[in-house]
């Protein structure tokens, strides 16, 4: 009831976010009927119906995204202070959460529900009756646990991302190990430091640009340096090399992590002392995001999907039309006017998505640190520390639209040949994917908006123009596109070769 | 219309405001700021100073009465026009440290200079010098995460000295801090604006910040108030008649 109360007086534009969430959801639970009216239909060929059923994962999986994107930017739904007095608390919303997404999810499930029934002829008197009787196995009567189970797929799985991922969590940080009293003797020093770490690239840079005072940095850098010193005399000198430069560093570390660790806490402030994060500080501005660090992975996945669509071409021509030719069979098609011999090609296709929705947030930090490099104007500042800031939140869903887009332009416009024909509930799929990830980026797109309000507000107050902040807002958005509209083209490209005749 | 004093470089005459929902916020109140003056505004919280200075800055327009800067009336300007005259000549200091979370200390002190066309280079020395003056010079390339509040507050005051504004409006600057930051915040804050001919207009509840003003200008439920009679402090009202003695 609450949920209902809360969800009629929103605004216009989340009830459009919403509307949306429906829409996808119907879209999605309509697929899963057609392909359960396909299962009814031509009992004979069980395999291509589990196959068409397994394609549905793929809406599914979008829609939920969208509804997780769309349920955290409702601002009806979120933690007020004064309503956790009157026990609404941050559980108690999350409950609301999850209610208000069935219900979107379920409305849109319903809506499919009558055009199925309508496109099988149930209802005699709209129209478009019947209009499609014979795909969807009229003859028939639906079996109705079945379709209540699909239909209930979409808004079961919905509601229960969104309360998993707006759960309450504690914002106590668990407490670190960390062993005092003689050097070694715990074995904790060792368990931190293995072989070689200490010497390797970059991990002295890591600890004098982390949270601790710049004073703790210049107290870590001498010491860091004679320690070097000292190890790489000791390595090849001693008589056990793995003890003498396990013991080196940890005499090294000890006066150097002594202050910073001292520092640090000096810095956060009492609020972190006692283990609570921003919670305890309202006033407090959040502490910036760590670099998304899935670049490299991102790009290896997103090299092997590609690859393996390159190979399976190959395959596919040198073996000729033995296995190309199982396409015109009776045997099943996968929906696309794909052939079975282009399995490998989906899985390319998997590969290639999960890599660029890895690669997402680190291109994305990658395009905000080049928008404020080599002495940037306030426009520049603004829009690509904003950038660099906001990577995690929209670089997910810009790499997954990359992906869809990509995979999308390839099916469309390069592979001419067996993908030409899309059928209707292809042709749907491919609408509700595109829809839903779209929707995400620009849910994602309102959140960091959302997010970035206050910040907004006190440069107005200051007196930056508002062309200055929209300005940035636009160069933003410009240097997105300037970096993903090529790379959507070269991955279009790339994953169209196996598809070209 | 008639002109404003000359010595007055804000002046507001039965300045009416009304906020959105209908609450009264301000019902004639007039005043004048001298040049270079530090003006306090005083009086409870709920008075309407917030709202008092969001008009005189040109932040909201007023909706009845006028404002005049520098023989400019402010009341009849469009909002780009106050947006220019407020980048330009006012500067702002929020009740809550509002820095910019992914800028670090001196760029947010620049940011101001730069948003006015300062070149890059000037605008840090200048923020330099401002944080330098203000006991934070050591922290120029920190984030404000890292600060702590009364610092971070410095800096917002040096971001608002930066750019040598004719006006600054500080809304309670003081309002988080405990006693100690309390005190030395408002003494740099009022030595700065002294040294450099600034004026200041305060918005205050609190007598000790009202008594580091020139002058003090106290509001009471959106109204000037010379002389306040209150009643005085009774017994704890009430107690007698809800006890339940039995």
């Amino acid at each position: 009831m609450l949920a209902l109360r809360l969800s009629r007086v929103a605004h216009p534009a989340v009830q459009l976010r919403r509307l949306a969430v429906a829409a996808a959801s119907a879209g999605t639970g309509f697929l899963l009927l057609c392909t359960f009216g396909y299962a009814l239909g031509e009992p004979e060929h069980s395999g291509a119906a589990v196959l068409r059923l397994s394609w549905c994962a793929v809406p599914l999986a979008a829609t939920v995204y969208l509804a997780l994107a769309v349920a955290r930017t409702d601002p009806g739904t979120r933690p007020r202070p004064g309503l956790s007095a009157l026990g609404l608390g941050p559980g108690r919303m999350m409950a609301v959460s999850a209610a208000t997404t069935a219900l979107a999810c379920s409305l849109g499930s319903l809506g499919a529900l009558l055009l199925f029934v309508q496109l099988r002829g149930g209802l005699r008197a709209l129209p478009l009756d019947g209009g499609a009787a014979r795909v969807l196995a009229a003859g028939r009567p639906l079996p109705v646990p079945a379709t209540l189970t699909l239909l209930v797929l979409v808004p079961v799985v919905a509601s229960v991302a969104v309360a998993l991922s707006l759960r309450p969590r504690d914002p106590r940080r668990p407490a670190a190990g960390r062993g005092y009293g003689r050097f070694g003797a715990y074995g904790t020093a060792g368990a931190r430091e293995t072989f070689g770490a200490y010497g390797r690239f970059g991990a002295r840079l890591r600890s004098g640009t982390g949270p601790q005072a710049p004073a703790a940095a210049e107290g870590a850098r001498p010491a860091s340096g004679a320690a070097g010193g000292r190890t790489a005399v000791a390595v090849p000198a001693g008589p056990a090399p793995g003890t003498a430069t396990v013991s080196g560093p940890a005499d090294a570390l000890a006066p150097a992590d002594g202050p910073a660790d001292t520092d640090r806490e000096d810095a956060d402030g009492p609020a972190d002392a006692e283990g609570l994060g921003s919670e305890a500080d309202p006033h407090r501005p959040p502490a910036p995001r760590k670099p998304p660090a899935g670049l490299p992975w991102g790009v290896a996945v997103l090299a092997a999907g590609l690859a393996v669509e390159a190979y399976t071409s190959r395959a596919v021509t040198l073996s000729g039309p033995a296995l190309s030719g199982t396409r015109t069979g009776s045997g099943p098609a996968l929906p696309g006017g794909l052939d079975v011999g282009s399995v490998p090609v989906l899985v390319g296709w998997l590969l290639t998505t999960f890599g660029l929705a890895l690669a997402g947030p680190g291109l994305t930090h990658l395009c905000g640190r080049l928008l404020q490099a080599v002495r940037p104007g306030p426009l520049r500042l603004l829009a690509g520390r904003a950038l660099m800031e906001e990577a995690g939140r929209i670089g997910r869903p810009l790499g997954v639209v990359c992906a869809v887009l990509s995979g999308t332009f390839a099916l469309l416009v390069l592979g001419r040949g067996p993908a030409s024909a899309l059928g209707p509930l292809t042709a749907l799929g491919t609408l509700v994917v595109l829809g839903c990830t779209v929707g995400t980026l620009l849910t994602a797109a309102v959140e960091a908006r959302q997010d970035r309000s206050a910040t907004t507000a006190a440069l107005v107050r200051i007196g930056a123009p508002g062309t200055t902040l929209r300005t940035a807002a636009g160069l933003r958005a410009a240097a997105l596109l300037v970096l993903f509209g090529p790379l959507t083209l070269v991955v279009a490209y790339l994953s169209a070769l196996p598809l070209a005749p | 219309m008639v002109a404003p004093p000359d010595n007055d470089v804000l002046w507001a005459r039965a300045l009416h405001f009304t906020h959105n929902d209908g609450s009264p916020a301000l019902s004639g109140v007039s005043l004048g700021v001298r040049q270079g003056e530090i003006l306090a505004v005083g009086g409870p919280s709920g008075s309407g100073k917030t709202t008092l200075l969001r008009c005189l800055s040109g932040l909201v327009p007023a909706q009845r009465g006028e404002v005049w800067f520098n023989s400019t009336p402010v009341h009849t300007m469009g909002p780009l026009a106050r947006e220019r005259m407020r980048r330009d000549r006012f500067g702002w200091i929020d009740p809550v440290p509002a820095l910019v979370p992914e800028l670090n200390v001196w760029e947010n002190t620049a940011l101001p200079l730069m948003l006015r066309g300062t070149s890059r280079r000037r605008a840090r020395t200048a923020a330099q010098e401002w944080l330098e003056r203000l006991d934070v010079g050591e922290l120029t390339r920190r984030r404000p995460h890292q600060l702590r509040q009364a610092e971070r507050q410095r800096v917002c005051i040096a971001r608002a000295l930066a750019p040598a504004p004719t006006v600054l409006f500080a809304d309670e600057p003081t309002a988080p801090l405990h006693r100690a930051d309390r005190a030395h915040v408002l003494r740099t804050l009022t030595t700065a604006a002294r040294s450099h001919g600034i004026t200041v207009v305060l918005a205050t509840h609190d007598a000790e910040t009202a008594a580091l003003a020139d002058r003090t200008v106290p509001l009471l439920d959106g109204r000037c108030v010379r002389t306040v009679h209150l009643p005085p402090v009774q017994d704890t009202e009430g107690r007698a008649a809800c006890s339940l003695s039995v």
